[in-house]
């Protein structure tokens, strides 16, 4: 909620979840370099400005897919939920590690020309109409000016200039650098090894990323329960709504509708955050707001008003109970409209 | 997610994930038979020299 401007809103489990990543990311280069250098064909040698190109190559390009993957399976389970809260400082981590991987590749490869180094990516290789000795370190180059761009503007400074759409639009682009470097690696390390390892590796986060967004964008688009009351949505039986979470419910018209149980309190808002459009029902309840499970905006149940000195406002819904089953009226009330929470226990 | 932003989400996966397992496989496919090693043949760094 940025209410003051603040550099990073650190906090402990921020910080714990950085160290974690910063340690993982040295143990994985450590490893690369010295069991590459382990399993190196015999007469063969490869300088060590070689092997962290290839490290911090493969790191980069292991670390987009995670985090492409990030929000389909949060989605599925809520053990990925704290990835996604983090999920800002992976892409930054990663663009730097990309960073280095591109420098070492122009100061190596490109380096030791007259001509100037970035122009030498262009031109050096001009074989555009070859598939297999396709210049891909061009591709390579987009996707990290595409990565920039997105690592540079994820401040929230840049959310409240551009405004969420604009934001969500240009963030977007992460699936065209992502494409970008499949195509980068398939045209280039594959192409030199012929080793089956990176053929499977690219493979498998190809079929992982894609299948994943692919299956929850189908199940997203699908309005979730067509059960009416009266023109009341069905939501679920009592029990089987979990506290402090939420049940979602698509309606065919309309914003998707987070629908939140709190102790004995049954409450629902719109599945949209004023933030970034982040999917409220897939937060909790947190000292007694919805918490919004991207970057932690809050809201309080009874009205959809984030608590001072906070400004921001979504619509609230009227939700009965009947017979122990939740229902949802799909018609939003103005956002920040006071609505009273459903009662358990009380005679519908 | 809005609504409006989760159809072209889909959108963009429907479209980008053919093309990139069909340059996947048009790649693989396409390697050449003489692996191309990175560092230089021993006589041509005597020759140079």
């Amino acid at each position: 909620m940025s209410h003051d401007y603040k550099s990073v809103q650190w906090t402990p489990f921020k910080k714990r979840f950085d160290l974690w990543m910063l340690a993982g990311i040295a143990l994985y280069l450590v490893l690369f370099i010295v069991i590459g250098q382990m399993y190196q064909p015999p007469g063969e040698s490869i300088h060590p400005v070689q092997a962290m190109i290839r490290a911090t190559g493969t790191l980069a390009f292991l670390l987009l897919t995670f985090i492409l993957c990030i929000g389909p399976l949060a989605r599925m389970t809520n053990r990925f939920k704290p990835f996604l809260y983090n999920r800002r400082h992976l892409g930054v981590t990663t663009f730097f590690i990309a960073l280095i991987h591109a420098a070492l590749v122009i100061m190596w490869y490109h380096g030791f020309s007259e001509t100037n180094p970035l122009v030498s990516i262009f031109i050096s290789n001009p074989r555009y109409e070859s598939l297999s000795g396709f210049p891909f370190e061009v591709l390579g180059f987009v996707a990290l000016i595409v990565m920039f761009l997105m690592a540079a503007t994820s401040h929230d400074f840049w959310n409240a200039n551009l405004g969420p759409g604009l934001w969500k639009a240009l963030h977007m682009g992460v699936y065209f650098a992502y494409a970008l470097l499949v195509i980068h690696i398939a045209l280039g390390a594959i192409q030199f090894n012929k080793s089956p390892i990176y053929v499977a590796l690219l493979a498998a986060s190809t079929i992982t990323v894609v299948g994943l967004h692919v299956l929850t964008g189908i199940a997203a688009m699908r309005p979730s329960d067509r059960t009416a009351r009266e023109g009341w949505l069905k939501v679920a039986a009592i029990d089987e709504m979990e506290d402090a979470r939420a049940k979602i419910v698509r309606p065919l018209k309309g914003e998707a509708i987070a629908v939140f149980r709190d102790g004995d309190k049954i409450s629902a808002v719109s599945n949209v955050c004023r933030h970034q459009g982040g999917p409220l029902g897939e937060g909790k309840i947190v000292d007694g707001c919805i918490t919004c499970p991207w970057h932690g905006f809050q809201y309080r149940m009874e009205d959809g008003q984030s608590p001072p000195p906070f400004t921001e406002k979504i619509a609230t819904y009227a939700t009965q109970i009947v017979k122990g089953v939740v229902y949802v009226n799909p018609e939003p009330n103005a956002p920040g409209t006071p609505q009273t929470p459903s009662q358990i226990g009380a005679t519908a | 997610m809005k609504r409006a932003h989760r159809r072209i989400h889909f959108a963009i996966w429907a479209v980008l994930g053919p093309v990139i397992f069909w340059v996947l496989v048009l790649a693989v496919l396409n390697r050449p038979d003489a692996p191309v090693n990175e560092t230089l043949p021993s006589l041509l760094i005597e020759e140079a020299s």
